[in-house]
């Protein structure tokens, strides 16, 4: 796939829990190589969206296409195997288990490649190799959002949906975290991204959404949503 | 001294099939999800295909083990989309829900056998085929070899289980999901279809338990199941719901206990010990002994 | 009267008490077979004081609903607010305990059961009209109270309960004393129930409380409908009344029968089939004819 060919897809999607509308026509879109971020305060319907593209809820109407197939309503191993991840939101690491055995489970569907990725994983992450037989509980919180990530590298995808990755993480451990998916997408992997820290992100980001309450109300590029002053006013509070 | 060490014996070969029977079951609770009050029930069942295959194919053991095997894996497999119907949230144990149809599920297993089967008696396995056979005496301690390789059988079972959940590839999602479903789907394991394993895996352990049962005991009866079933429940409850290791530990004392107030206490008294403790347990440690692992 | 016909509205009548005692609880979440072995012991209870002791049925009736309330209130201290799994388990150990003390007690007639009790009135015709009349009085007293708690506020905060125990208390609702109040009622009239069952068979036997009976009155409950206590009303009579009918061979399968109607039932039509919404429904429609009957007299 060229770069800025649209990787990923999403038309009008509306997605409900019962009577309540979590998505009331969500589009956006996702070009190879890129860093989208979606802002929005919590409840905004984020880590919905990002579920419902991995294939967890199934849309009420509208459509997602990945590299120009669709994809809305299948089930969310199927697209992991097509190539879509996610890093869910609180770490989303198995604690009772070992950091080698969380690794493996990101590689469940794909464990052909598993020696190589794994190797990748531990070059990008040399903490992990060290780590690898502890139980994820002991880990620290960066860690984890690390081993998160690595687990979402286990499976060999081209686009990585990291949902809100610095949670209850320290100021520092952010930035590296933030510096971390910087890197990645220079390494070729397209990154939609959820946040609420609206300023880290969007000065990592090409592209950038904003939903409120189900509704994307704005979009554009990093820089033109950084200075767009309704963005300022609720986001960043500068 | 003697009847002593005698019961220990006979109670931990009893002890190792409630061992094998509570593992099934919290298999099934852990990643099926379900609370399956019917499992030692289509055990039964397997124990009756197993005496039909004998008879059938003139005491073939190989074909009964495989028939009891197939047995229990069908019967699992064919409720498993009853239980995935009325399951109302995947991602959590539907105790209620799961609990009553499971036990309409043992009903008619129950009372098929009462009817269906050698007019409602209870059926007994051939000489050879039971390990009646001593293999070693000493006064009134004797090991039989039924004892010995239920014994034997209940340890590879148990340790072929712990292996398969922590090294392979099944094993880690069968993990994954009793840990926590929720992010288990978020990694894209499936739920439904690895829950489906599950009662596959629980079927081959439920056929082997059969052809043990019909080893150790010699006979079946159609009341034999609830029976069983109830301390299976006890079992696992006393241990706490999910926990295997507690589900090792509370199986063969319990066996052992039976046993020994079996040989000392005239009457069928051995019967109501595992509700006892039961209730002791669950009225003063509603978690189980060992926490549970849900 | 024939004597079919007595066992079929005087079994039915002890179906429906028994069924509604499971019900009750059930508002909750509680699944209370406790029940069956209160049958049980409330039933041997009172059979041994009136074959040992001499003392009359009427008096050993209310030592049983007595004796069914007492150990209902007692393990209600303890699984009051319990959830429902810990509340069948303790049901189904008490059931086992009782029926292994039962079978291993000489004095209660061990294996064997109590036989030949006497009558409960003066001629065998007068006997059977007696237990006839009292289980229907029962019946009526017993659904007058069920009917009245259902429409209490009480009873709307056990339908909170059954929904979610955390959202109830949260509105103010105490659990345990809910539980606790139902769970004792339950008990009380199984231990009736358990009595009058001996006498109209004038004997005991382990052989009446056994698991099957615990399967007969959740397959009342859960084809009936479990959120309203007419499906019970509609499912015994029916449930029991159906196999009555087929011939013997069939008849014998009906656990069987009963088992697939429940599996079938749960997966269908999990509510039951009188749901809360027909039978409000059917109280909107009852309630509107009044009021339309009301003023048109009015009008007159």
């Amino acid at each position: 796939m060229a770069p800025n060919e649209v990787l990923l897809a999403v038309r009008d999607l509306e997605v409900s829990y019962g009577h309540i509308n979590a998505l009331s026509g969500v589009s956006l879109e996702v070009r190879q190589g890129e860093i989208v971020v979606l802002i929005g305060a919590n409840g905004a319907g984020k880590s919905t969206l990002l579920a419902a593209i991995l294939g967890i809820h199934v849309p009420r109407s509208g459509s997602v296409t990945f590299r120009g197939k669709l994809i809305s309503g299948q089930p969310a191993d199927r697209n992991v195997r097509a190539g879509i991840c996610l890093v869910p939101e609180g770490r989303g690491v198995f604690a009772a288990m070992s950091v080698l055995d969380n690794l493996l489970l990101g590689a469940h569907h794909n464990m052909r490649g598993v020696q190589r990725n794994l190797e990748r994983v531990y070059q990008w992450f040399p903490i992990l190799q060290q780590r690898r037989h502890q139980v994820a509980r002991t880990l620290s919180g960066g860690e984890r959002q690390m081993l998160a990530i690595a687990r979402a590298l286990m499976s060999s995808p081209e686009l990585i949906l990291v949902d809100e990755p610095s949670l209850g993480l320290a100021p520092i451990v952010v930035n590296d975290i933030f510096q971390i998916l910087v890197r990645l997408n220079q390494e070729g992997y397209s990154i939609l991204l959820s946040e609420q820290n609206a300023y880290k992100s969007l000065k990592c980001a090409h592209r950038g959404y904003v939903l409120e309450t189900g509704k994307v109300t704005l979009s554009g590029t990093a820089q033109e949503l950084l200075a767009d002053p309704g963005v300022r006013a609720a986001y960043i509070g500068a | 001294m003697q009847v002593f060490v005698a019961q220990v014996i006979n109670g931990l070969s009893l002890g190792s099939i409630y061992v094998l029977l509570v593992t099934g079951f919290n298999l099934l609770l852990l990643v099926a999800m379900i609370i399956h009050f019917a499992y030692p029930q289509v055990v039964l069942f397997s124990m009756y295909i197993a005496w039909l295959v004998l008879r059938w194919t003139g005491n073939s053991v190989a074909l009964a083990v495989a028939a009891s095997v197939a047995a229990s894996v069908a019967i699992n497999l064919a409720s498993a989309p009853l239980f995935q119907k009325i399951m109302k949230k995947r991602e959590e144990v539907d105790i209620n829900s799961t609990m009553v149809v499971s036990m309409g599920i043992g009903m008619i297993i129950t009372d098929v056998l009462s009817h269906g089967f050698n007019k409602g008696l209870p059926i007994s396995f051939p000489e050879r085929f039971v390990g009646g056979a001593a293999l070693f005496r000493l006064g009134l301690i004797s090991l039989l070899s039924g004892q010995v390789l239920s014994l034997a059988v209940g340890v590879l079972a148990v340790s072929g289980i712990f292996l398969l959940l922590y090294k392979t590839r099944e094993g880690r999602a069968f993990r994954a999901i009793a840990e926590d479903p929720a992010g288990a789907r978020l990694v894209g394991i499936p739920l439904m279809s690895t829950g489906l394993q599950s009662y596959a895996l629980s079927g081959i352990l439920g056929g082997l338990i059969a052809v043990l049962l019909a080893l150790m005991l010699g006979y079946a009866s159609p009341g034999l199941g609830e029976q069983v079933a109830h301390k299976v429940l006890a079992v696992s409850i006393i241990a706490g719901l999910g926990n295997l290791p507690g589900g090792l530990v509370v199986g063969l004392a319990l066996g052992v206990l039976e046993s020994l107030i079996q040989g000392y206490l005239p009457g069928s008294w051995s019967n109501a010990v595992a509700f006892i403790v039961l209730l002791v347990v669950m009225l003063a440690r509603p978690r189980g002994l060992f926490g549970i692992k849900l | 009267m024939s004597l079919p016909l007595y066992y079929f509205l005087t079994v039915t009548a002890i179906n429906v008490l028994m069924s509604w005692a499971l019900y009750l609880p059930y508002r909750v979440a509680h699944l209370h077979f406790l029940t069956v072995a209160n049958m049980a012991i409330s039933g041997y209870l009172g059979g041994w004081l009136v074959q040992n002791l001499g003392f009359s049925f009427w008096a050993a009736l209310p030592i049983g609903l007595a004796a069914g309330g007492l150990l209902g209130w007692l393990l209600s201290l303890f699984i009051g607010d319990a959830p429902t799994f810990t509340v069948v388990i303790v049901g189904f150990t008490f059931i086992y305990i009782t029926r292994t003390v039962i079978e291993n007690t000489a004095a209660v007639g061990g294996t064997l059961g109590m036989f030949g009790l006497p009558l409960v009135a003066a001629t065998p015709a007068l006997h059977r009209w007696a237990l006839l009349a009292l289980l229907y009085a029962l019946v009526l007293l017993v659904g007058f109270w069920i009917y009245r708690f259902d429409h209490s506020r009480l009873g709307r905060a056990a339908s909170a309960v059954f929904v979610d125990k955390d959202l109830a208390t949260s509105f103010g609702v105490d659990i345990k004393k809910l539980g606790r109040l139902l769970q004792v009622f339950s008990s009380t009239v199984a231990g009736g129930c358990g009595v009058i069952y001996g006498f109209l068979y004038r004997s005991f036997h382990l052989d009446f409380f056994t698991f099957h009976l615990v399967g007969l009155f959740m397959t009342i409950i859960f084809v009936g409908g479990y959120a309203t206590m007419w499906g019970t009303v509609v499912a015994a009579p029916l449930l029991y009344g159906l196999t009555l009918l087929f011939p013997p061979e069939i008849a014998s399968w009906r656990i069987v029968i009963y088992g697939v109607i429940l599996v079938a039932v749960l997966v269908l039509k999990p509510e039951g089939f009188i749901t809360r919404r027909l039978v409000l429904n059917l109280e909107r429609l009852l309630s509107s004819r009044r009021k339309k009957n009301f003023t048109h007299k009015e009008s007159v």
